[in-house]
């Protein structure tokens, strides 16, 4: 039986259900402007975030672990995003004018994983699998296990081998853990993340790095909550729920959960909060998508047995 | 009149001496005539009680002789600055007994363990919950990673293997360089008996040292670190004592 202290499921059932309240709440915020086409200038000021608001969505239900009305959100949340991309339409456009990109496959499989199909995209991604140029693009380790996730979960044919990749990751030399700096925190975190296809599978995290993990988790927790670096300790929680023996203590649950707003924002950091709704969403929006990710992992790895 | 800037000035002095007879590159350290040819002896005197068990290491780790009026002029250092009895003061106290106990051993005179006595069982030395904590006691303690002492601090060491590279993983990337190498000294200490460590303290030390290593007091730790890193692990000492 997985073991989550109360203090924690009470911690990450707040985080959770205020955190998926703000961005439902706030989801127009974060809506592609009307004109938005295949080819982005900056794909990083909507386009991804509205991914990342469906992958919290998608875990939500996934898990099971909300409440109806916490489940009839997450669905209208789903509902919402498959909407702004035109119910695939975009994706695909995007895929189809851009053969090398990843994000179209990987903007496409939380959707994949609530049963959102389209079925044009499904027959150029399985295109795409089956070509040496595409599975030959040059890119970070931990990025090449997002994609690999991602083709898992859409159901496209296995090419990668996901035990050589996790050990091409920073994460897979288990390296000397005082040396890691914040953007290669977030390689650990998103390693993690893939491999264990978000908490469902901690198995998949091979046990050496389960162990290197679970050793220095502690210290990384610490020393950035000690900077207030609160958008990366959330994800630092997430990957604590989602080992095999969960590391979750307590008190750092219960300190990201006292930093949420009673509307449900969670700050990125220990900087002043901005009052213009807009800056919020776009300054926030991410942490609040951590939050709802990590808290519904842990409960339900509570729940698990 | 001695002030405290006169006092740190003093212990530097005699760290930059003990380190050069460790390294072989400045002689032996002589305590009798340290004192004896410094401008403020009372100074000198303080400088020898903050150093503590570390100005035996030279003959710890390097075989140099212990004269016997070096032993007088670390008794006299213990006259000049009682032990302290403060139950606040938990790491003075295990510091203090720690050099008592090595006075006693290398002059061959065990009345002189009497300078500090043991202090009581302390229950903050147990590997804890709050291993970050706990390691900021471990760095204060940092002296008593010695050759030839072994005891209560020592077991709790020996139980905090995992806290003790927590503490020096946090203390490198929080950049408190000093901390990581009173820490480093700990797990150098646990190596050369044998442990198993789940990082490298050879490359931390180097690493801290290199980035933000300063001061005499902390290169010493560092040059302590790595004689117990030099030997081969598990090498027993030649002869412990327990406090």
């Amino acid at each position: 039986m997985t073991t989550i202290p109360e203090p924690v499921t009470r911690a990450a059932r707040s985080m959770a259900d205020r955190a998926l309240s703000w961005l439902h709440a706030n989801r127009n915020l974060g809506g592609l402007p009307p004109d938005t086409t295949e080819t982005m200038a900056d794909p990083d000021s909507v386009y991804k975030p509205l991914g990342e608001t469906t992958l919290a969505a998608s875990l939500i239900l996934r898990d099971g672990v909300a409440g109806p009305g916490r489940l009839a959100a997450a669905q209208s949340l789903m509902d919402f995003t498959w909407e702004q991309f035109r119910h695939g339409d975009m994706i695909y456009e995007r895929q189809l004018r851009h053969t090398l990109m990843t994000d179209p496959l990987e903007m496409y499989a939380p959707f994949v994983r609530c049963g959102y199909r389209h079925e044009g995209l499904d027959r150029l991604l399985a295109h795409r699998s089956r070509m040496r140029s595409a599975g030959s693009v040059e890119v970070l380790p931990n990025r090449r296990l997002a994609v690999a996730n991602a083709a898992r979960i859409v159901g496209l044919p296995a090419t990668e081998d996901m035990g050589a990749l996790a050990a091409a990751t920073w994460l897979g030399a288990r390296p000397e853990p005082w040396a890691v700096n914040w953007i290669t925190a977030y390689a650990v975190t998103h390693t993690v993340f893939h491999l264990t296809d978000w908490g469902a599978d901690p198995g998949g995290l091979p046990p050496e790095l389960t162990d290197y993990v679970r050793t220095w988790l502690p210290v990384w927790i610490d020393v950035w909550s000690e900077v207030g670096q609160w958008d990366l300790v959330t994800e630092l929680l997430v990957v604590g729920a989602s080992l095999e023996d969960p590391y979750v203590r307590p008190e750092d649950w219960e300190a990201v959960a006292a930093l949420q707003h009673e509307d449900g924002l969670v700050p990125r950091d220990s900087d002043p909060v901005d009052d213009d709704p807009q800056q919020r969403f776009t300054d926030h929006q991410h942490t609040v998508v951590v939050a709802a990710v990590a808290g519904s992992i842990a409960l339900a790895r509570a729940g698990q047995r | 009149m001695s002030s405290h800037s006169a006092f740190a000035e003093a212990a530097d002095a005699l760290a930059v001496s003990v380190l050069g007879a460790l390294s072989g590159t400045g002689g032996a350290v002589q305590l009798a005539r340290y004192v004896d040819d410094a401008p403020d002896t009372l100074a000198a005197l303080a400088a020898v009680r903050v150093l503590g068990a570390d100005v035996f290491s030279p003959h710890l780790l390097g075989g140099d002789p212990f004269q016997a009026q070096d032993a007088a002029v670390v008794a006299k250092a213990f006259d000049a600055f009682p032990a302290s009895g403060a139950p606040d003061e938990p790491a003075v106290a295990h510091r203090d007994h720690a050099t008592a106990v090595l006075l006693a051993r290398l002059s061959g005179d065990d009345t002189l363990r009497t300078v500090a006595p043991a202090p009581p069982e302390d229950a903050a030395l147990a590997p804890r919950d709050d291993w970050s904590g706990w390691c900021v006691l471990m760095a204060q303690l940092a002296p008593l990673a010695a050759l030839g002492l072994d005891g209560p601090v020592h077991e709790a060491a020996r139980a905090g293997v995992l806290s003790l590279s927590r503490g020096v993983s946090r203390s490198i990337l929080r950049r408190d360089f000093p901390t990581a190498l009173r820490l480093v000294r700990w797990l150098a200490w646990l190596r050369h008996e044998g442990a198993e460590l789940p990082l490298d303290p050879d490359v931390a030390a180097e690493h801290a040292w290199l980035v933000g290593g300063t001061g005499p007091r902390t290169a010493l730790d560092l040059a302590i670190a790595r004689h117990f890193l030099e030997q081969r692990p598990g090498t027993p000492p030649k002869e412990t004592a327990r406090p």
